[in-house]
């Protein structure tokens, strides 16, 4: 009878053993508790493990406005792009990357938590205007998928691959499709770095592309290796990679086989926009017509299932949107929005008065404002003035004070 | 930011001696009971006499700078500003990320000594840039000498950016940023090295080897 209960004890009383990394200056700052579970973010090598510890504590409500670290080895290995660059910059200064937990991040880490994988995947898109945090907002969630133990498919940038294309080479599959070596075999790498356990573990069906075929029971890896190998059919490869892992996601529900998809998509609005690519005969390219848009659209349908799909909207990198446009409607255009819907809409604005709070206290505490005036009340003030709570405007104006 | 390229120009260069220069911040104005005789003497004027115009780049808030604001319009060129004071902010800023990295990498001992104030960097750097003594050129005889010669505040201050200004734009590697430059060359000259501090010291040699002539300045 005893026995009984101690069995039932271990897992707890081992979980309480794990070391809580308290940062020096809490006092101080909002800085979040580090629960550095070191027995579980060690572990999550092994494949399909999601610590219960990790999914309780994750982070609730009472939590915004608090910041907390990004392990290094997790942002080396999930994010190799992805990440804003001034972000990139920050941590390499800061020599730590912290993110600020925010409403919305918590809406669609709650959404993530409560959703039905047997059911085709949620849509959701974070909007709002321009440097208020939506793809800060997306990779938080992402990393809370990473944690979880999920499949990650992270396109950084959509614009970046329908303008400055170097290399448009006319598809070796489909005759009227445009491939793109270079983005693709770029893409093909970081997803090798960011699902490295996956790669072993998730055996093909029967893949057929034009000129290579590979064998039913065929690890992931090799398919990547040859399209990463091969510039010339790496976008068909990107497509075959897309496609197995949308058959596969909902198969096995239990044992080795299964996984959870996560697509993650930032500037969802380039594969519904206009593109700055032109043919050989110096007529503009639709994004239809090149491979990799096309395969992403392909994704962004809901006719598969075990997974969740995470875009963001941008303005920023887009073509031909006006610079006061940011509502879904407005960027996605009609056929955008017909295309994706039904979908969650998740609003991110400008910082409230506690999140600003957080971040002059963040900044003050990594010695980042070093103006005597900026350290004052009327400094602050005129931070607020200046910013308008704009995180990315923030950021901007406390660079140089 | 609005870019308002018709800004309405009220300030003329040229004003009688006895306007006075404005005094924008909001610590200008002290109670009477603060000051001394001379300093009620001064605001006493101030009530009668003139005022020049301020200049638009100028602001009420603690952070402007008067010397940042010179050091900007030394470095404008054609008039664009926008672009002048966009280089000086970026330069700060990467003068501030390269102390505050090597602020956090180094152990605790260490990090008192490290100055992370982009401000007090650029204002020790000017200082460390500044000759003390100048050369000046004067004819006796038909030959022209090298006189060594006592230099003004000012002419020291604008001998100092202009120096690390012309060094930034000649003597450095054609596809580095301007901002890149001048912040290696800002750190530099804070620590006493790099080649302003070094064109310094030569005036120094020079003015030291042609303290025979010295005699031949009037003034």
């Amino acid at each position: 009878m005893h026995f009984f209960y101690l069995i039932l004890a271990i897992p707890t009383f081992f979980c309480l053993i794990c070391s809580f990394n308290k940062s020096l200056e809490m006092s101080k700052v909002h800085r979040l508790m580090q629960n550095e579970c070191k027995i579980c973010y060690g572990n999550l090598t092994t494949f399909n493990l999601s610590c219960p510890f990790l999914s309780q504590t994750y982070h609730s409500e009472r939590h915004t406005g608090q910041y907390y670290t990004l392990p290094a080895a997790h942002i080396q290995k999930l994010f190799p792009h992805g990440l804003p660059p001034r972000f990139q910059l920050q941590i390499k200064t800061f020599n730590e990357g912290c993110v600020m937990v925010r409403p919305p991040a918590l809406e669609l880490i709650s959404y993530l938590k409560k959703a039905d994988y047997s059911k085709p995947p949620l849509r959701y898109i974070l909007y709002g205007d321009v440097g208020t945090g939506k793809t800060m907002c997306l990779s938080h969630a992402l990393h809370y998928c990473y944690t979880q133990g999920w499949l990650i498919v992270h396109i950084s940038d959509a614009h970046l691959w329908v303008k400055n294309c170097k290399e448009l080479l006319p598809s070796s599959s489909r005759p009227s499709r445009f491939d793109q070596p270079i983005q693709a075999s770029q893409w093909l790498k970081n997803f090798k770095i960011t699902n490295e356990r996956f790669l072993s573990k998730v055996q093909l069906g029967y893949v057929w592309t034009k000129r290579e075929r590979t064998e039913k029971g065929q690890p992931l890896g090799e398919l990547v290796d040859q399209g990463v190998n091969r510039m010339k059919s790496s976008s068909d490869v990107v497509g075959a990679v897309l496609r197995e892992l949308r058959l596969q996601a909902g198969g096995a529900t239990e044992g080795e086989g299964a996984f959870k998809l996560a697509v993650a998509v930032d500037g969802l609005n380039a594969l519904w926009g206009k593109t700055s690519l032109k043919k050989e005969d110096r007529t503009m390219c639709e994004p239809e017509e090149l491979t990799l848009i096309h395969n992403v659209r392909k994704m962004m349908k809901n006719n598969w299932s075990g997974g969740a799909i995470l875009t963001a909207l941008s303005q920023t990198g887009s073509l031909f949107k006006p610079q006061s446009a940011y509502l879904p409607s407005e960027l996605l255009g009609e056929e955008g929005f017909d295309n994706m819907e039904p979908f969650v809409p998740v609003s991110v604005s400008n910082y409230n008065e506690k999140e600003f709070e957080s971040c002059y206290l963040y900044y003050l505490d990594r010695n980042w404002l070093q103006h005597s005036h900026s350290r004052s009340e009327e400094g602050k003030k005129e931070l607020i003035f200046l910013s308008n709570k704009n995180p990315s405007i923030l950021e901007r104006l406390c660079a140089f004070l | 930011m609005c870019v308002s390229l018709s800004l309405c120009l009220v300030r003329w260069s040229r004003y009688n001696p006895y306007y006075l220069d404005p005094d924008p911040s909001k610590d200008a104005r002290v109670p009477e009971s603060e000051l001394s005789p001379e300093e009620k003497e001064l605001q006493e004027l101030k009530t009668v006499s003139p005022i020049k115009a301020a200049l638009s780049s100028d602001t009420s808030s603690a952070f402007n700078d008067p010397l940042i604001s010179k050091f900007i319009n030394m470095m404008m060129q054609d008039g664009n500003k926008i672009l002048a004071r966009g280089i000086m902010t970026q330069t700060l800023e990467t003068i501030k990320r390269k102390q505050v990295e090597k602020y956090h990498k180094s152990p605790a001992a260490k990090r008192e000594e490290i100055e992370c104030n982009p401000y007090t960097v650029f204002h020790q750097a000017l200082e460390n840039c500044k000759p003390i003594i100048g050369l000046a050129s004067v004819q006796k005889g038909g030959k022209s000498y090298q006189v060594p010669v006592p230099l003004t505040d000012n002419r020291r201050r604008f001998l100092a950016m202009k120096w690390l200004i012309t060094e930034c734009r000649d003597n450095k590697h054609r596809r580095t940023h301007m901002y890149e430059k001048l912040s290696q060359e800002l750190l530099a000259a804070f620590a006493n090295e790099g080649n302003v501090v070094k064109r310094k010291h030569d005036l120094h040699k020079m003015a030291e080897a042609n303290r025979a002539y010295a005699h031949y300045r009037w003034w």
